[in-house]
């Protein structure tokens, strides 16, 4: 098996428990560390792609992952303080305003 | 090298059980800082020190500080749900095995069809590994670029507007 496998799989590996994290818990900060977790398994795939096909565009792709990921960090833990400063609780299962 | 991915892919698999499994939040994050350094030298192997450097100072420094003075902020209670009820961890094991072998038996069948660059090693270090990147970002990928700057600019708008925003 080429050596590149063994980077597709390993990130394989980090996405599903990143994705079985996020359906398993349940205090909005952790699934937030879960989708991160999601996130670099997604990079190190296109790191690993970019390596073992000698093309940058895997590395200038991952780049702008991160920068996503920055922004997206941002407004959630925004969203999740202003949840937690109207005094509800600290579990996503309480959270369902938008479901009726 | 191989004994290095060897130690460096279980360092991630056990720290990334932490993030998953750890009931308290603080240690879910320093878990996953842990995984976040691992990844870093992962990079390396890689040949991607750009993304290394980019991992470490994105990653490592601001997302996780990010996390850690917010635990330490809202001081969350340590997930009681976790050690109630075994039922949604059992289908979640379950969803996780399927998603794994279904994502492996991908990744590993169309894992490297695509046609062969010419950014070779020897090429890249021929320029640097900086120079390099940097010339694809402002040159072939200058328009993705703008836009995430757009992005990240409404992100820091949107995050001060909740975080001024008074709760009724």
């Amino acid at each position: 098996m080429p050596a590149a496998y063994l980077f597709l799989l390993l990130s394989g590996a980090l996405f599903t428990m990143g994705a079985v994290g996020f359906l398993v818990r349940h205090n909005p900060l952790v699934v937030f560390m879960c989708i991160e977790l999601m996130l670099n398994a997604v990079n190190l795939a296109f790191a690993a792609e970019s390596r073992f096909l000698n093309s940058l565009d895997g590395v200038v792709f991952a780049f702008l992952v991160i920068a996503v990921a920055a922004a997206e960090v941002v407004v959630g833990i925004a969203i999740i303080v202003q949840v937690y400063r109207g005094g509800r609780q600290m579990d996503v299962d309480q959270l369902d305003l938008m479901k009726e | 090298m191989v004994v290095a991915f060897a130690i460096l892919a279980a360092w991630e698999l056990v720290t990334a059980a932490g993030v998953v499994a750890f009931r308290r939040p603080i240690y879910n994050a320093l878990s996953l800082v842990a995984n976040m350094l691992g990844l870093a030298v992962l990079f390396l192997i890689l040949n991607a020190q750009f993304l290394f450097a980019a991992q470490l100072i994105v990653y490592a420094g601001a997302v996780m500080v990010l996390f850690v003075f917010i635990i330490a902020l809202l001081n969350p209670v340590s997930d009681v749900s976790l050690g109630r009820t075994g039922n949604e961890w059992i289908y979640g094991l379950v969803f996780g095995v399927i998603f794994a072998a279904l994502l492996g038996g991908l990744l590993v069948n169309r894992g490297l069809t695509g046609r062969q660059g010419t950014a070779t090693p020897e090429a890249i270090s021929a320029v640097g590994n900086v120079q390099a990147v940097g010339a694809a970002l402002y040159t072939k990928f200058l328009f993705p670029v703008e836009v995430t700057s757009v992005l990240l600019l409404i992100a820091a708008v949107g995050a001060v507007y909740l975080a001024m925003r008074r709760i009724r």
